[in-house]
């Protein structure tokens, strides 16, 4: 049985290449389509990752184009709230020939897996990403325990 | 009855071509004035030197690798690595040799200048 895993594995990396090169396709029609398995769903909201690392979280978000300046970040116990708002770069005297990167503003709120120190909280903002790290709350870290 | 298992050693050669990361296209605004046409694109997380522009024979090609370092257990991911990967037809009234491009917070933008010839004028009528 576990020799045909090879096959599947194999199958749905195909998969992906078909994907991968419809995702393309759709653009050499001279369409405009997103990351979203190449059709375009507006989102409201920007895309994230959590990773869980021992003693501390690491969450990313994709913000492009937005500066430290138009983010908000709440936490309250294990309640993280970002928001942000994206103005339009639009420049002046220009005509627009296409216009598929959205402005405006969005909110979104996480319940995390653990309570989080909330005075040791770091965020930064490299290359459009968006990087906080989330210490855990002394009670919520693991612990050495040492057998006697 | 015998299983016979066979062990191939595969040379990668190009790591980043042989690594399956999705290519998508990233989306854009395209703008235009008198003297330039202006190309704003959402990269986030490409730094500078994975992007790449080429110019061909009328035809735009951005690209540009985001590779992004991780560690940990995942809790959620709706991200990952990418290959934004889009081209374009320009006219060919733009001059290459002024193509000029800048990346800030995870936006590329892109100024395709008109030659001196392409650009409108005013005729006065004597």
């Amino acid at each position: 049985m576990w020799t045909r895993v090879g096959d599947i594995d194999r199958m749905l990396g195909t998969m992906d290449l078909l994907r991968s090169r419809m995702n393309r396709l759709f653009t050499d029609y001279d369409r405009s389509y997103g990351e979203d398995y190449g059709w375009r769903i507006t989102r409201e909201t920007p895309r994230t990752n959590l990773y869980d690392n021992g003693d501390k979280l690491e969450i990313t978000a994709e913000v492009p184009g937005l500066l430290k300046e138009n983010l908000n970040i709440k936490i309250q116990g294990n309640y993280l709230e970002v928001s942000g708002t994206r103005k339009a770069d639009a420049p002046e005297g220009y005509k627009t020939h296409r216009a598929e990167r959205e402005a405006g503003s969005f909110t979104r709120s996480f319940t995390l897996p653990c309570d989080i120190d909330v005075d040791k909280v770091e965020a930064s903002l490299d290359n459009g990403i968006l990087a906080l790290t989330l210490p855990k709350a002394e009670e919520v870290k693991p612990k050495q325990v040492t057998v006697k | 009855m015998t299983v016979s298992t066979e062990i191939t050693k595969k040379e990668e050669t190009l790591p980043g071509l042989t690594r399956n990361i999705p290519v998508v296209a990233p989306v854009v605004d395209i703008y235009e004035n008198d003297d330039e046409i202006l190309l704003h694109a959402d990269m986030p997380g490409v730094t500078k030197n994975d992007i790449e522009i080429k110019v061909d024979n009328g035809n735009l090609e951005i690209s540009g690798v985001r590779t992004l370092k991780t560690s940990g257990a995942v809790n959620w991911v709706e991200f990952g690595e990418i290959d934004y990967r889009r081209t374009f037809s320009v006219p060919q009234t733009i001059d290459i040799e002024k193509v000029n491009a800048e990346l800030k917070d995870g936006v590329l933008r892109l100024h395709l200048p008109k030659s001196e010839s392409a650009k409108p004028r005013q005729i006065e009528i004597h």
